[in-house]
């Protein structure tokens, strides 16, 4: 087994393992199914499909929840390793610097995939209970971009509340590092793409507002820029995590 | 096996190693002494490959560390000094993945990790969870992880810090077993585990290499004369004045014993002038019951070391 395996794998085991994650997945289920049930009654009152989908992947509940659950899945990856010394012991194998940010970002993705699955089983419930061919949803193609948009948007999260948790030896320092940066960005975005007065401010913003490009996703469009600069913002902030590991070792 | 040289690291306040070199042989067990934060740590965290040195080159089995990291890291098997492990892993788990990050190969992972398992007394606690192990067995834990791919070197950051009487016997009883076959780097604070492990000292102090050498060169290079002490039935002042007579003698302390013995500490030239204070007594017709060498202890000899060089304790 390669070394990246063997560090993911146990990535796996330390999260599933950990009770942080199963309190995050409580929450973030009781949220999409809320969100479901929202989405159901919005459906029986003749809503529009389209913005069936939009609430599926960008329901508030679900957008405002990402910025808090997202840090509290990374506060551990490196802060953790730190401050039990473990990060020395890892560091005095063959192990490299860019193999195990890698492994950690890839574990904690799969672990924030698994919190969206419910999700898209509630697509197969509604399906079976109310056939597409009677109310058409949901649109395969906007489920499909929807997902990829809850992906990139959470690789970025991920890979953000990666390098704060590189950062420090203090999980809660991370964690709420990492809140600060993704929340602020995320409502300052927002407030740009939407409520500024400057047409110039209001384009920057749709530019790098998370809330617009999922709803943008989850519509169906799938904007290859926004793709580019999503997995490019991702690999930049874990680039920065390994500079930060590489270099701050006591 | 391990050969620094010129080796210097700056953190960003204070230099914490200066200059430094010094070798260990193939085989050799090697003791590292030196006060808290004289730089041991940092030395041994650039010998393994987890910190950057300044300047100067490391060498382990004929590789450099800064070139061949990862030769290096192969022959190296390092215990850090919190012992650090995973508290949610159960110890053959541990160990497994442990064994895996070094390239043991999964043919041999499961023999081996038996192997140091039995070797380090864990066989019976392969399925507990090691938060719940005693700190004891952590340790335990922590040495078979640094064994389980077989290394030349072992490099044992204070390896019986914080474990109990009994606990620091076996750690140290399986020292000296892994001594027959491993060449053995071993810092610690415990003078007699060096004592009774250790065939060379090195001591390290404010980050400059200040001794190294055998313990019984130590005591001779520091101690230049040797104390007798002596137990006699004589009179005092003739007594004295008989020793003081001998040549390369000296009476440096003496009291009457409340059972009327009379005590004598001579400081001599050499521990075999013993022979001629025995024939002094035997020619006085002096009753002797006591005759022996003060033994300096290494804590002696480390406070004087690290004080001369400027050191506290």
């Amino acid at each position: 087994m390669s070394v990246f395996l063997c560090l993911l794998k146990k990535e796996l085991r330390t999260c599933f393992y950990s009770p942080i994650a199963y309190v995050v997945m409580f929450f973030f289920w009781v949220l999409t199914g809320g969100n479901f049930i929202w989405l159901l009654s919005q459906l029986a009152h003749g809503e529009s499909l389209t913005l069936a989908t939009q609430l599926m992947f960008s329901g508030p509940m679900l957008t405002f929840a990402l910025p808090v659950v997202v840090p509290l899945i990374t506060m551990r990856l490196f802060a953790e390793e730190r401050k039990l010394g473990t990060l020395e012991a890892l560091l005095t194998t063959s192990v490299r610097v860019p193999e195990l940010v890698l492994a950690k970002f890839a574990g904690a993705l799969i672990f924030y995939i698994v919190l969206w699955l419910p999700a898209f089983a509630y697509v197969y419930i509604q399906n079976y209970l109310c056939p597409p061919e009677v109310i058409g949803f949901p649109d395969g193609g906007a489920l499909w971009a929807g997902a990829i948009g809850v992906v990139l948007v959470g690789a970025l999260y991920i890979a953000v509340g990666l390098f704060m948790s590189s950062l420090t030896s203090n999980q809660i320092v991370a964690a709420i590092s990492g809140f600060a940066v993704l929340f602020g960005a995320f409502l300052g975005t927002m407030y740009m793409a939407y409520t500024a007065q400057h047409p110039g401010i209001r384009i920057l913003g749709q530019y790098f507002s998370s809330f617009a490009h999922m709803m943008d996703f989850a519509r169906g469009v799938v904007d290859s820029r926004i793709v580019v600069m999503y997995l490019t913002h991702t690999a930049w902030f874990l680039f920065a995590a390994v500079k930060i590991v590489e270099s701050k070792r006591v | 096996m391990i050969k620094v040289s010129g080796v210097t690291k700056k953190y960003p306040a204070r230099l914490a190693v200066d200059n430094i070199s010094f070798e260990v042989g193939r085989g050799e067990i090697v003791g590292f002494l030196g006060p808290n934060g004289a730089g041991k740590t940092t030395t041994m965290r650039m010998l393994t490959g987890y910190l950057p040195m300044n300047s100067g080159t490391i060498e382990v089995a004929g590789f450099n560390i800064v070139n061949q990291p990862n030769e290096v890291r192969r022959r190296i098997g390092y215990l850090p000094e919190s012992c650090p492990l995973y508290p949610e892993m159960r110890v053959d788990e541990y160990l497994k993945f442990r064994a895996s990050l070094k390239g043991v190969k999964s043919s041999a992972r499961r023999a081996k990790i038996a192997e140091v398992k039995e070797q380090c007394g864990l066989t019976e606690v392969g399925k507990r969870i090691i938060g719940q192990l005693s700190k004891g067995y952590r340790q335990r834990v922590g040495l078979a992880d640094s064994l389980v791919h077989d290394p030349d070197l072992l490099v044992l950051d204070e390896p019986t810090v914080g474990l109990d009487p009994y606990q620091i016997r076996q750690v140290r009883e399986l020292i000296t077993q892994l001594a027959e076959r491993h060449t053995i780097l071993l810092s610690t604070h415990i003078l007699q585990e060096v004592e009774a492990i250790c065939e060379r000292i090195l001591i390290i102090n404010q980050g400059k290499i200040v001794a190294s050498d055998t313990e019984e060169n130590l005591h001779r290079k520091l101690h230049a004369c040797s104390i007798i002490e002596m137990e006699v039935m004589a009179d005092q002042k003739t007594a004295i004045s008989k020793v003081d007579a001998l040549e390369g003698m000296d009476v440096r302390n003496s009291s009457v014993l409340p059972d009327g013995w009379l005590w004598l500490e001579i400081e001599a030239d050499s521990p075999s002038m013993r022979i001629e204070l025995f024939n002094l007594a035997v020619a006085e017709g002096w009753s002797l019951r006591e005759l022996s060498e003060q033994h300096h202890s290494l804590e002696d000899t480390f406070v004087q070391i690290t004080r001369a060089a400027g050191g506290h304790v």
